[in-house]
């Protein structure tokens, strides 16, 4: 009797114990490999967005090249064969009493310059000179310069002189995004009024355009950003992720503001 | 000191219950976690129901005084309400057989108490009973660690039906042997079978923990 109840009580206890301890090792290597697994999705979804950053990086910088070449082809090519043209059209006489035909010397002399104005304008608005020559600030100074215009919009700008005039190599990408936002605010939001402002502090270079139009908000802008066809929003989402920045829209009682929030090595 | 910690330790199975109770109050739980919702507010009153028996036994008629059928009918319920609950997490192994478990069980429910065993058994409740349903328990709990480990791993693996089938795999572990060979122990060793009771009291506080905890982290889900 007495060698039974003991023989019930060790089944019992050896019994506990062995299903604790294959139950607690399945749980253990549950928790392992789902960890293993977890860790791996981690590594390659990290793997995944370097490629795709590399991926945007690439497009990004080929265009600027691409750019740069077109703006010197037009400059250097088409610029000086227009040029040419326009010094053989000046050499040529026409005849005083021959009216008709001065006028249309006249309108095709005026074509020809403002070919040239366009492809110079076009030249320099590819590929900023000034960005290179004179530094970001120097370059958003005198792109707002151009276009603004005191009848149709005013353009303010507050840029912090602490920030290097030596270009750095995410300057280009900065001066596009704000190049493309004043555009977008000048063609669609009808602003009058715009204020870029920048502040460099701790590394981190803070631009803040507002303006007076019809502008986006923050889930106004991530629905455009997948729904629009439009290349622009798309292009300042790549540069933003190429610089490791950050973009946030917001509305306020005094307009629309666009904070642009990038980190400068 | 130790009275006080025996009450505590007798009562476990009603305030235990309590905990995910309190939780269930805060916010509505998902319908995946409907079965094991209604096993916490049954489970409560069949507790309530045995401790108030065990309880007031000297002042009730005999006839009433025993609460080994509501052991019983308590194991019964747990069985289908998790079977349930295992079949709805929809995970795509074995479901066939988690279809079929449930009716075999019904079957041998049935087999056991018309035949062999008597339901409302004043003496005892059903070892056989409870120790089966302890172990197609246990292979619910296993299955679900093996289709998770095959299965693509999600965001948070500690989610909301990881700590309910973790709680219930540890119920079962513990009390499988407990159950198997409990009317052979309240036999030959009364006293140690009823000190054993009180593993089981807090292997059933832990269950109640990790239910608790899941249907906190349903609030995240």
């Amino acid at each position: 009797m007495n060698q039974g109840s003991n023989d019930i009580r060790l089944l019992l206890v050896v019994g506990i114990a062995a299903m604790l301890m294959l139950f607690i090792s399945l749980l253990l290597i549950f928790i392992f490999t789902q960890r293993k697994k977890l860790q791996y999705q981690n590594e390659l979804q990290a793997m995944q967005n370097a490629q795709k950053n590399q991926l945007i990086e690439a497009a990004v910088r080929s265009e600027e090249i691409e750019r740069h070449r077109i703006a010197e082809e037009l400059h250097d090519e088409v610029g000086a064969i227009l040029g040419a043209s326009s010094l053989h059209f000046n050499s040529v006489r026409i005849e005083e009493p021959d009216e008709s035909n001065q006028s249309l010397y006249q309108k095709g002399k005026d074509l020809l310059d403002e070919g040239i104005n366009k492809i110079r304008g076009l030249s320099h608005s590819l590929h900023s000179s000034i960005l290179q020559e004179f530094g970001l600030n120097e370059a958003i100074s005198h792109f707002c310069s151009k276009i603004s215009h005191e009848s149709i919009i005013e353009i303010s700008v507050t840029l912090d002189n602490s920030y290097p005039t030596q270009v750095g190599q995410n300057d280009i990408s900065i001066y596009r995004i704000v190049q493309e936002f004043i555009h977008n605010i000048t063609k669609h939001a009808k602003a009058t009024k715009i204020f870029v402002r920048s502040i460099y502090l701790n590394k981190t270079l803070m631009i803040t355009i507002t303006h007076n139009g019809k502008g986006l908000t923050q889930p106004h802008f991530e629905e455009l950003r997948f729904k629009k066809d439009g290349l622009g929003l798309k292009n300042i989402q790549n540069r933003i992720i190429l610089l490791k920045a950050d973009l946030k829209f917001s509305h306020h009682a005094g307009g629309y503001a666009i904070d642009i929030s990038v980190p400068i090595d | 000191m130790f009275k006080v910690f025996q009450l505590v330790i007798d009562w476990s199975e009603v305030w235990a219950l309590l905990i995910p109770i309190s939780l269930l109050l805060l916010k509505k739980q998902p319908a995946v976690l409907k079965p094991v919702v209604f096993y916490v507010w049954i489970a409560l009153f069949i507790n309530l129901a045995i401790d108030l028996t065990w309880k007031i036994r000297t002042i009730l008629p005999a006839e009433y005084n025993s609460n080994n059928y509501l052991y019983n009918l308590h194991s019964i319920i747990r069985f289908f309400l998790f079977s349930l609950f295992f079949i709805k997490l929809n995970q795509a192994f074995l479901t066939t057989v988690k279809k079929v478990i449930p009716v075999c069980f019904l079957v041998f429910v049935i087999i056991n108490f018309t035949f062999y065993e008597n339901f409302f058994d004043y003496w005892k409740l059903s070892s056989r009973l409870l120790s089966v349903e302890a172990i197609l328990l246990l292979f619910y709990t296993l299955q679900y660690y093996l289709f998770k480990i095959n299965d693509h791993v999600g965001v948070n693996i500690f989610n909301s039906d990881f700590w309910i089938v973790t709680g219930l795999g540890i119920y079962v572990t513990i009390n499988f042997f407990i159950f198997l060979l409990y009317n052979e122990l309240t036999i030959r060793m009364q006293h140690f079978a009823i000190t054993l009771w009180n593993a089981h009291n807090i292997s059933y506080i832990i269950f109640n923990l990790f239910i608790a905890k899941g249907f906190y982290e349903s609030r995240k889900q």
